[in-house]
């Protein structure tokens, strides 16, 4: 029995079809051109007959997979898989970081593409990690039956990778957007801003201590915000530029002494 | 350091956006695509306002500038606006209606949500720093312009991953006993919609990273020139393709009267024929203008006429069975039918005068294809998918976030997008039959018609325009009192 998919998706093909055909003979086909796929004669309007026929190739592909499949019914889910009653299509799973960060890959992929290169390989960089992530994850949760053992196998394999490497990048990406603000600072005011994030950062670490009621996504928060506004801080140094430093003497020695000057 | 562990659930922005959950993600797509209707309502005010004194060009310095808002509208409205919000709807309603638990890919689904976020923010970016898709005096930046069509490849992509998420959950997520044939009729336009979109989308990609490609580097060669990018993109925008937004709005309008009256269409197996007829209709990859070969024009061709006046009696027919279910259960509506049944019934008719008006466009004699006539078609349709988008919304927001929402508002929004749609359409018919172009011209000093009678029509389409956006901004009131009201229920 033919199945409402392929019925649906059959039709459209056999429209399509006909529409390719008649589009190619209204717009100057020659011979059987539109009939013959441009084997005996000309197809008319070459881009209208090539799109339409392609459209009519891949709903004629997605007909005959839902003839194979039967619509892929719950009931004949549960005959391939040999079951009274097929199991839910999809098991319900939990928050998972990865889309988003997957969707900032690809997003500084695009903007590198177009403004810098580092930005690109940021995003091929943030592909590759979520990509590994992604697929552990996935791995993960088809290890038992048990959602705990199944996420302590996930952090038992990839905890010892995941800590050192998000560490160091992390120090590195921190003390790079430090270092572009303390450059961008005059001479004077990078001692200023040194000493002020050092007491705020001391004074933040303090104030915690002493209150060891404080939940972790208080702390979670505090810690987040802090990230970003030296990231910006950073981003925002390193657009600005980095304040004059003049070399003494002119030349390109290494013996040549350099002094700073303010903006 | 000691801290407490009771809490070891995350923030509210972690929850929000590490979640897999629909109606999350619905939220996400819902919300962000009425922000692009507003923004892309917003910018059909100012080139509204600036078409009525093109001479004294207020508002605008250049004609590229004004060509930037223009399109920008366009891209704003459907790729940024309508669509998402069938998206929206998709993501929820639908697992829902086949019986499925949720929705399959659920991380996927999350991936296409925010990848289209970030490519709908670049594409904007890129319009508001000189870029958007070409300019015709080739005033924009190339810088931004790239911008903009990378943006608009990730909208497409996230847009593209998400149908396939919806439609997987169609055919494989149903429940026991549900064949393809007796979904409800959303999920059976979505499933349509969505079998066209997967087959246009790529096409649309395929155009971009053609301009793209031309656009970087050495000087263009053709395809990335400024003033020939629009029109390689252009073909999404208007007759047939743009009949897509209104398919899943049909099986809208059908489900939600349905329900209102408590009756079924008597003749459900016509309805699903024709709405897969109207899809069918709605294909419109083939209708790229900027790939004319020589002899007659793609849109004067046969194929193209034809499909505008095929659509005509296929929504007839869809109409036929709307007042069919409420001449058979309208009594039970009462007096105060529901608003999602009032915006419906609006969007339906909205509907069809649009199919009629795009069958007379393209009649050769009266050579209205250049002319704001196809604007008018635009926002009819435009303007019917946003308000039965909107019904739907109203329709399922109780099933969505537990609390019904703000009908009034709603309501008086979809009235008072109803009533900018009419003027706009009406006055931009009239406009278009007396000669005004679609897009107003690329010399600001020379594109009025100071003596074609227009500018009376301008300005109350001006008017209409004005009334979309008070309606846009009433949706967007009701809209986030609606996730208040949840969120607080939630806490």
């Amino acid at each position: 029995m033919l199945s409402t998919g392929f019925k649906l998706w059959f039709g459209l093909f056999v429209a399509a079809v006909m529409a390719a055909v008649l589009a190619g003979y209204t717009s100057g086909a020659t011979e059987t051109g539109p009939i013959s796929v441009g084997w005996k004669g000309g197809v008319g309007n070459h881009v209208s007959y090539v799109i339409i026929l392609s459209a009519a190739a891949g709903l004629a592909l997605v007909g005959l997979v839902a003839l194979a499949f039967r619509d892929a019914d719950a009931e004949a889910q549960a005959e391939v898989l040999g079951l009274e009653e097929a199991p839910e299509a999809q098991a319900v799973v939990g928050n998972s970081l990865w889309p988003i960060f997957g969707a900032l890959g690809i997003g500084a992929l695009a903007v590198g593409l177009v403004v810098h290169p580092a930005i690109f390989v940021t995003g091929l960089c943030i592909l590759v990690a979520v990509g590994v992530e992604w697929t552990m994850t996935n791995w993960s949760e088809k290890v038992s039956g048990d959602a705990e053992a199944n996420a302590a196998a996930r952090e038992n394999l990839m905890r010892p990778i995941e800590i050192p490497v998000l560490g160091t990048i992390g120090i590195g990406v921190l003390v790079l957007a430090v270092s572009r603000v303390l450059l961008a600072s005059s001479v004077n005011g990078a001692v200023v801003v040194a000493t002020v994030a050092g007491l705020l950062v001391f004074g933040g670490a303090m104030a915690i201590s002493k209150r060891p009621e404080m939940p972790r996504r208080a702390i979670r928060s505090i810690l987040f915000v802090g990230c970003v506004a030296v990231l910006l801080a950073g981003i925002l140094s390193a657009v600005n530029g980095e304040r004059e430093f003049h070399q003494i003497g002119g030349g390109t020695s290494d013996d040549d002494a350099q002094v700073e000057t303010d903006h | 350091m000691t801290t407490t562990d009771s809490d070891a659930s995350g923030t509210a922005v972690e929850e929000a956006i590490t979640s897999t959950d629909p109606v999350t993600l619905s939220k996400v797509w819902g919300m962000g695509g009425m922000t692009a209707v507003l923004v892309g309502l917003v910018a059909g005010l100012l080139v509204s306002l600036e078409r009525l004194d093109l001479e004294g060009a207020g508002i605008f310095g250049s004609g590229d500038e004004l060509f930037q808002f223009w399109s920008a509208h366009r891209v704003a409205l459907v790729l940024l606006g309508v669509l998402p919000i069938l998206v929206a709807l998709g993501t929820t309603i639908v697992p829902r209606q086949c019986g499925a638990n949720t929705l399959l890919f659920p991380r996927a689904a999350a991936l296409a949500c925010w990848t289209w976020l970030i490519g709908a923010g670049m594409t904007v970016v890129g319009f508001l720093v000189d870029g958007g898709l070409g300019t015709p005096d080739g005033g924009g930046q190339r810088q931004a312009t790239a911008l903009t069509l990378m943006g608009l490849l990730l909208v497409i992509g996230g847009l593209m991953v998400a149908t396939m998420c919806i439609l997987s959950t169609i055919l494989s997520g149903r429940a026991a006993g549900m064949g393809l044939g007796d979904i409800p009729y959303l999920s059976w336009t979505t499933l349509i919609a969505g079998t066209i979109w997967l087959g246009m989308l790529p096409v649309l990609a395929a155009n971009a990273v053609l301009a793209y490609v031309d656009l970087r580097g050495r000087p263009a060669v053709r395809f990335g020139a400024e003033d020939a990018i629009w029109e390689q993109l252009s073909w999404v925008f208007t007759h047939p393709a743009i009949y897509l937004l209104a398919l899943p709005v049909l099986g809208i309008a059908l489900d939600v009267i349905s329900s209102a009256t408590g009756s079924e269409p008597a003749n459900r197996g016509v309805l699903l024929v024709a709405t897969a007829a109207f899809g069918f209709l709605s294909f419109g990859a083939y209708a790229q203008s900027f790939f004319d070969t020589p002899g007659t024009p793609i849109m004067e061709e046969t194929i193209y006429v034809l499909a505008a006046f095929a659509i005509v009696p296929v929504a007839f027919v869809v109409l036929g069975g709307v007042l069919d279910l409420l001449r058979r259960g309208g009594s039970d509506l009462g007096s105060k039918p529901p608003a999602s049944v009032v915006l419906s019934l609006i969007a339906i008719l909205l509907i069809v005068a649009g199919t009629v008006l795009g069958a007379l466009r393209v009649v050769a004699p009266w050579d209205l294809l250049e002319t704001s006539v196809t604007g008018a078609h635009f926002t009819l349709v435009v303007g019917a998918a946003v308000i039965g988008a909107v019904a739907g919304l109203n329709h399922w927001g109780e099933d969505l976030l537990g609390s019904p929402g703000f009908p009034g508002l709603m309501l008086l929004g979809g009235l008072a997008a109803s009533l900018g749609v009419v003027l706009i359409s009406a006055a931009d018919v009239v406009s278009g039959f007396l000669g005004q172009a679609d897009f107003t011209g690329v010399d600001l000093a020379t594109a009025g018609y100071p003596d074609s009678g227009t500018g009376a029509l301008n300005a109350v389409s001006t008017v209409g325009a004005a009334a979309f956006l008070v309606a846009g901004l009433i949706w967007m009131v009701a809209g986030i009192r609606h996730l208040a009201v949840d969120s607080a229920g939630a806490g």
